[in-house]
């Protein structure tokens, strides 16, 4: 079945494998099978299911959204190299000060800084673009922040590898601190953006997106050279499971989705202000319709929920496994309840009163905040389970 | 825009039900029941929960955390209103689905074919034109290929094809509401709702104390019948147990298991850095249906299963470990320390001139593991420093005050210098207050107990000081005579009251004006005894060249009378010293059964299934109307949500149909 993808698919018959499909094919099983060869060792059953099921995925992903291919290859090829420096450096990490190219580009902590100018850079760009109704600028911007997303994934694949290099008792997969699922978050919600971009075909809302991806950018480089959070921990017990390597990501798609929704709420509640004050402006004619920006709106906070409510579903099940008890009312297994319920009425509020627009736009920007006191206040403010990544 | 269908079979319904009915299933009280749950989370997180009363009313006053107490802020989750709200929230799904659902699922297979030509020229994406020809086969076809299902009807003046497809959408709307109504039974199963029953109906009671199992009423008891439960017990090593403690109001229920659990060994590991890198404990699980008993070693994120019961590794503790203690009298005029065989848990009684103490072992700690300090992790590289063993106990005075102290066995440095440290506080509220204690040069506490014994010896300090300042040298004989006794009595108020004493005794016995001029006097007097008391203490150790005084015992001077000068605050005149022991650890399992946990999993992955279907797959309907005596067709669609791209869409399938059914000229 292919209907999952039918919202999005402007054609609905039904699209042939190409050979070109058949190459991204061979690659992915390709790579799997590399990781497979050289890591399978240290995996459990879980990991071995779930590295099939994120072949799977990435399979189908790439068919469905061409973009991811070359986004892919591009990864791939980095982090392989940067891999390869480490290799011809007996696999030490100071080879991170010495190889020329971890040293100054693709180290997980350079590629993290050239990831935060990339998005920085990006942010600006997308609002040139817009004030200046200049096309290329925000073309530019589009690629800074394809650039920025592919040095953040690259960073974190080497972050990755760098966690065994240091201590092979280290090793884990970069979505455990703080700092890790900031990178992280940054990264997927400028790809879940990108998607957009190419889908609605409008670069205009780039600027109010990236501007929370900056914040995060910001957030991090304050965490890096304040606190030092950058430094390769080990895990605590309770976070050493494969559950780990699912239930995060999932929950950052749906952050990632509310954000996006947030910001084009602000963007939606701006554009109307100065349709009424001022229906002439040049401003509106470089945004899309409002219409477009609610139903992105929807689209984005669909999704977000769809991935929250699988991501909160996996929590529960390893909330089981490691605490003994799949709800335990912890602050943050209180909040995502919270943040999901606060969704849900939005949702139904929308269908049942058919309310759009304004309002709409304005519950998705508080929907935002309570995301984030979620993600960020539950662990600066309350003492809970959940006691990873306190500032 | 509603896109709620109103089939009539509802309508029937509703003339004959009262009007609370669809109050009950309507979206407006499903959401604010949503808005509800949410706030009273909350407070829940906000607020911290099932706390100690006192705590409560320092942080609200006694006004409002009554008040706050009758709405059961306290306790939100287990608060009558809150389950209501649950309650609420489950009927309110349960009559939506009802009502809702078989109409949803009719529309599943509803193509509306039968509808007249009017009615489809009222569909919100119409067009109308001539075709060439119309045939039936290809333009079915050409749904089938778009991913219609088709239905055909023969009108009388024609023909109508009519395609559906993505009705799953309407699955998804059934999946996900009743998905809640399991996930809130499954919920229902495994909360304590029977055993408020039974506590209503005045089976059972919380134990509030803390005694031994065999004290227990029988009220406080659980069998293993009990449908579902979730409950921690300690179990030290080589010890077992068979019963379960479950949290209970302010108490607890004792859990009946069967089954025994014999526990082998309880493992911390760490990490290079000092954080602990596992929690392992080997048990043996033993039933009477089982013929060998089940061995198994469980950690954090791997538990054990046995039938529907899971044991998880959740925490640790002491298991009663066996200390040997120096209790060293702060007043004794001999350093004769009593040595104490005892162990973590217990009480001991300890009787001094000054009254009878109990001293109450708490706690014993084998790694104290902190930050490493600078220099120490440039010399290193560790980030982290173990300050090694510590015992954790409580002296009660008769009155039953006590206090609270933290003693480390092992010296720790500071400056460079090795002290012995204490902590002391009041309250649990409070943070320690330390007294640092030097190390001798055989990094014991000797030194330092045999001089404040020497301080505490009214005749052994005369003794000394009289051979230390022999008669007749300098001073005359009436003169020495009274510095002697100068000298003895700063000793005396020193012993007393410490080196407060001496201060009050000049405000109260100098003239105002004199005080500081005798108070200086006084205090190098105090200084010269205490010297010369030491260099006694030094001689007596026959390791120190008496004419050339080391700088480490200068400096052990110094800070032993800095420590001296702490002692008077440190409560009873009691020192505890660590002296060996045998570590015993026990482990903290939590056990459950929860007979829920399935139902929830299964409406859990209902819900994910529903979520999707209602967000990616949309219900689309076509209709291709051909009218036999004007030869129009008609395209009409209709999806169940507009979206903005309904009407690219509707285009594009338009379009589809007029190239292969050609448009006439
Ligand atoms: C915790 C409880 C509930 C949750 C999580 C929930 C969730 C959802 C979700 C996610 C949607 C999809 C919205 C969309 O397609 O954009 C939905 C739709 C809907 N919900 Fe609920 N719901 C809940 C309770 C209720 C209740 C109590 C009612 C009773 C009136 C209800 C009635 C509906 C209806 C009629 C729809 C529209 C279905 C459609 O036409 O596609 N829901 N619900």
């Amino acid at each position: 079945m292919n209907t999952i993808n039918s919202t999005f698919e402007m054609t609905p018959d039904k699209k042939r494998f190409s050979i070109n499909d058949s190459i991204w094919a061979l690659f992915v099983i390709a790579g799997a099978f590399y990781a497979w060869l050289s890591f399978g060792h240290i995996m459990d059953a879980y990991e071995d299911g779930i590295l099939v099921g994120s072949a799977i995925g990435l399979i189908m992903l790439g068919r469905f959204w061409p973009s991811a291919k070359t986004l892919s290859y591009a990864v791939a090829t980095l982090s392989l190299f940067a891999l390869w420096t480490y290799a011809q450096h007996n696999n030490q990490i100071s080879a991170n000060e010495q190889a020329f190219f971890l040293k100054f580009l693709i180290s997980s902590q350079s590629a993290f800084m050239w990831m935060s100018a990339l998005f920085v850079l990006s942010t600006l760009g997308y609002f040139a673009g817009l004030f200046f109704k200049s096309d290329f600028t925000a073309k530019i911007a589009s690629v800074l922040a394809w650039s920025g997303a592919t040095f953040g994934l690259v960073g974190m694949m080497v972050r990755w590898r760098e966690s065994y290099l240091i201590n092979p008792e280290y090793g884990h997969i970069p979505v455990s601190s703080l700092y890790e699922v900031f990178i992280l978050f940054a990264v997927l919600t400028t790809l879940m953006y990108l998607y957009y971009e190419q889908k609605i075909r409008t670069r205009s809302m780039g600027g109010f997106v990236m501007l929370i991806v900056s914040a995060a950018v910001g957030f991090l480089l304050w965490y890096t050279f304040d606190r030092g959070a950058h430094e390769i921990q080990p895990l605590v017990p309770a976070l050493k499971s494969y559950w780990m390597k699912i239930h995060v990501p999932a929950n950052f798609i749906g952050y990632g989705g509310f954000s996006i929704a947030a910001m084009v709420g602000l963007a939606y509640v701006l554009t109307e202000k100065i349709q009424t004050k001022n229906p002439q402006s040049r401003f509106l004619r470089a945004m899309p319709s409002l219409e477009s920006m609610d139903d992105l709106m929807y689209k984005t906070i669909a999704l977000g929920f769809a991935f929250f409510t699988i991501a909160t579903v996996l929590g529960a099940m390893w909330a089981a496994e490691a605490w003994g008890g799949y709800w335990s009312w912890d602050p943050k297994e209180t909040w995502a309840l919270i943040v999901w319920l606060n969704y849900a009425a939005w949702l139904h509020i929308r269908m049942s009163k058919g309310w759009r627009g304004r309002p709409m736009a304005l519950w998705a920007v508080i929907g935002l905040v309570v995301t984030v006191f979620a993600f960020l206040g539950v662990n600066m403010f309350l003492s809970g389970l959940h006691s990873y990544g306190e500032l | 825009m509603s896109h709620l269908p109103q089939p009539s079979a509802s309508n029937k319904a509703r003339n004959k039900t009262p009007v609370f009915l669809p109050f009950l299933g309507s979206m407006n009280l499903a959401v604010t029941l949503l808005v509800m749950l949410a706030i009273a989370s909350v407070i829940g997180t906000v607020l911290k929960q099932n706390e100690l009363f006192q705590g409560y009313i320092i942080k609200f006053g006694p006004f409002w955390t009554q008040v706050f107490n009758e709405l059961g802020l306290f306790n939100v989750y287990g608060a009558a209103w809150f389950i209501l709200v649950l309650v609420f929230l489950l009927i309110s799904t349960s009559v939506c689905v009802s009502r809702n659902g078989p109409g949803f699922l009719k529309d599943m297979k509803q193509y509306s074919e039968k509808l007249s030509l009017h009615a489809y020229q009222r569909q919100p994406h119409v067009v109308t034109y001539t075709p060439q020809q119309f045939d039936i086969e290809a333009a079915q076809l050409l749904l089938k290929d778009q991913g219609y299902k088709t239905k055909v009807h023969h009108r009388e003046d024609g023909i109508t094809i009519a395609g559906l497809k993505g009705s799953w959408n309407r699955l998804g709307y059934v999946f996900t509401h009743v998905s809640i109504i399991i996930i809130c039974v499954g919920a229902l199963m495994d909360s304590n709702l029977l055993l408020k029953y039974r506590e209503l109906t005045g089976d059972l009671e919380a134990e509030t104390r803390s005694v031994p199992l065999d004290k227990i009423p029988q009220k406080s008891w659980l069998g293993p019948e009990n449908f579902s439960f979730r409950g921690t017990v300690n179990i030290a090593e080589n010890q077992k147990s068979d019963v379960l403690f479950l949290p209970y109001e302010q108490g607890f229920l004792v859990q009946k298991l069967p089954f025994t659990i014999d526990v082998k060994d309880f493992r911390i590991e760490y990490y290079d850095t000092g954080m602990p890198k596992s929690f392992e404990s080997d048990i043996i699980l033993s039933a009477p249906d089982l013929k060998t008993p089940i061995e198994k070693t469980i950690a954090v994120n791997h538990p054990l299963s046995y039938k529907n019961y899971a044991i998880y590794q959740s925490s640790f503790s002491d298991g009663g470990s066996l200390l040997k203690l120096k209790v060293h009298s702060l007043k004794a005029p001999e350093n004769k320390p009593l040595i104490l065989n005892t162990a973590v848990d217990k009480t001991e009684s300890l009787k001094t001139p000054l009254g009878t103490f109990k001293l109450e072992l708490s706690d014993f700690k084998m790694h104290n593991i902190v930050p490493a300090s600078e220099e120490e992790r440039a010399q290193t590289g560790k980030k982290m420093h173990n300050n090694g063993p510590t015992i954790i106990y409580k002296i009660r005075n008769d009155q039953g005050q006590a206090l609270e102290y933290e003693n480390y066995m092992m010296p720790i440095e500071q400056d460079g210098r090795l002290f012995f440290i204490a902590g002391m506080r009041s309250s649990q509220a409070e943070p320690f207050r330390y007294l640092f204690i030097p190390a001798d040069s055989n990094r014991q506490l000797d030194r330092f107990f045999n001089f404040l014994a020497l301080i505490n010896n009214p005749i052994a300090t005369k003794q000394v000081l009289e051979k230390a300042l022999p008669s007749g040298q300098t001073l005359e004989q009436s003169g020495y005579r009274m510095q002697i006794r100068l000298l003895t009595q700063l000793m005396a108020l020193v012993r007393q009251k410490g080196f407060n004493g001496i201060n009050d005794f000049v405000k109260q016995n100098v003239p105002e004006p004199d005080q500081q001029k005798v108070l200086d006097y006084y205090t190098a007097q105090t200084s010269v005894a205490l010297q010369t008391l030491y260099l006694d203490v030094l001689e007596q150790e026959k390791d120190q060249n008496l004419t050339d005084i080391s700088d480490f015992n200068k400096q052990w001077f110094d800070d032993a009378i800095t420590s001296l000068g702490n002692l008077p605050d440190y409560g009873p005149p009691l020192f505890i010293q660590l002296n060996s022991f045998k570590q015993i650890e026990a482990t903290g399992l939590q056990i459950t059964k929860s007979p829920g946990k399935d139902v929830v999993y299964f409406g859990s992955a209902l819900l994910i299934i529903g979520v999707f279907f209602l967000f990616y797959v949309r219900q689309k309907r076509i209709w291709l109307a051909y009218s036999a005596s004007d030869h129009t067709l008609t395209i009409a669609g209709k999806d169940t949500k507009e979206l903005p791209e309904v009407a690219q869409e509707f285009q594009k399938v338009v379009q589809a149909v007029q190239s292969k059914l050609k448009v006439k000229k």
